[in-house]
């Protein structure tokens, strides 16, 4: 979605709710999120996704918009934090798979990642699983006051 | 997609999404509510309990259609899912109380 579509899709939001209404944005960072081979002893981290320019600048649009929506007072921010989300897989291979398919658009990873995970999972114990580790941003918004 | 139906995702079974989302949500003042980008319906299960009445909307309609297909048959009545796009969304002004943008922005 292009920022004026973003813009122009706050402007709905902010239509269709109530004055006082809230808007909850959760947004997923995925930004060197980790790829770590997991235990129940011990975490070991294969490497890190690379997001990709465009997914990138997705998010800046993205960032661009909402900043615009509280700018026009369309919106005010009450509050703001960062949570874990995780993925797991049952192997390095299944995880390798699942981004190749499902988040191509956004992510690629290093074949030396793929490497480390599969040396570390190959050592691990029997329980081990991989993990992606995405940082979330979760932020509550209120319907200013309309005039 | 015939990998992806064998292999097994889990994702968030710390179920960390929900926690933060009830914390920063007041379900319990929450009527109506608008689900933008809700996808298969994965986090909406974890909450319409809490509240009257969900819209699920969605552009992806395979997403759309695994949702419905999915939908617990307790929350038949209060939620329903429309095909849209969120920069036309097709309810009157002032429709809800609370809307999330669920990975969508």
């Amino acid at each position: 979605m292009t920022h004026e579509g973003m813009v122009h899709a706050l402007g709905e939001i902010r239509r269709v709710l109530v004055s006082d209404g809230i808007l909850i944005d959760l947004r997923p960072l995925l930004e060197h999120a980790p790829i770590e081979v997991v235990s129940a002893s011990e975490t070991r981290i294969a490497g890190t996704v690379d997001q990709l320019p465009e997914d990138r600048a997705g998010d800046e649009a993205a960032d661009r918009a909402i900043a615009q929506a509280e700018k026009q007072n369309w919106l005010i921010k009450e509050r703001e934090e960062f949570f874990p989300f995780n993925y797991y897989w049952d192997s390095p291979k299944e995880t390798q798979e699942y981004l190749e398919a499902e988040w191509s658009n956004s992510v690629t990873v290093d074949e030396a990642v793929w490497r480390n995970a599969r040396s570390m999972w190959a050592v691990a114990n029997a329980d081990a699983q991989v993990r992606l580790q995405l940082k979330m941003l979760i932020t509550r918004w209120k319907v200013a006051e309309r005039a | 997609m015939k990998v992806l139906q064998l292999m097994t995702t889990q994702k968030d079974p710390e179920r960390n999404e929900i926690k933060f989302l009830n914390q920063f949500a007041d379900f319990s003042a929450s009527h109506r509510v608008l689900e933008i980008g809700c996808g298969d319906g994965r986090l909406t299960w974890r909450y319409a309990r809490s509240v009257n009445h969900v819209v699920g909307v969605e552009i992806e309609r395979d997403d759309l259609r695994l949702a419905m297909v999915d939908r617990p048959s307790d929350l038949e009545h209060n939620v329903v899912f429309v095909h849209a796009d969120s920069v036309y969304l097709p309810f009157s002004k002032e429709t809800f109380d609370l809307a999330i943008l669920s990975w969508s922005l």
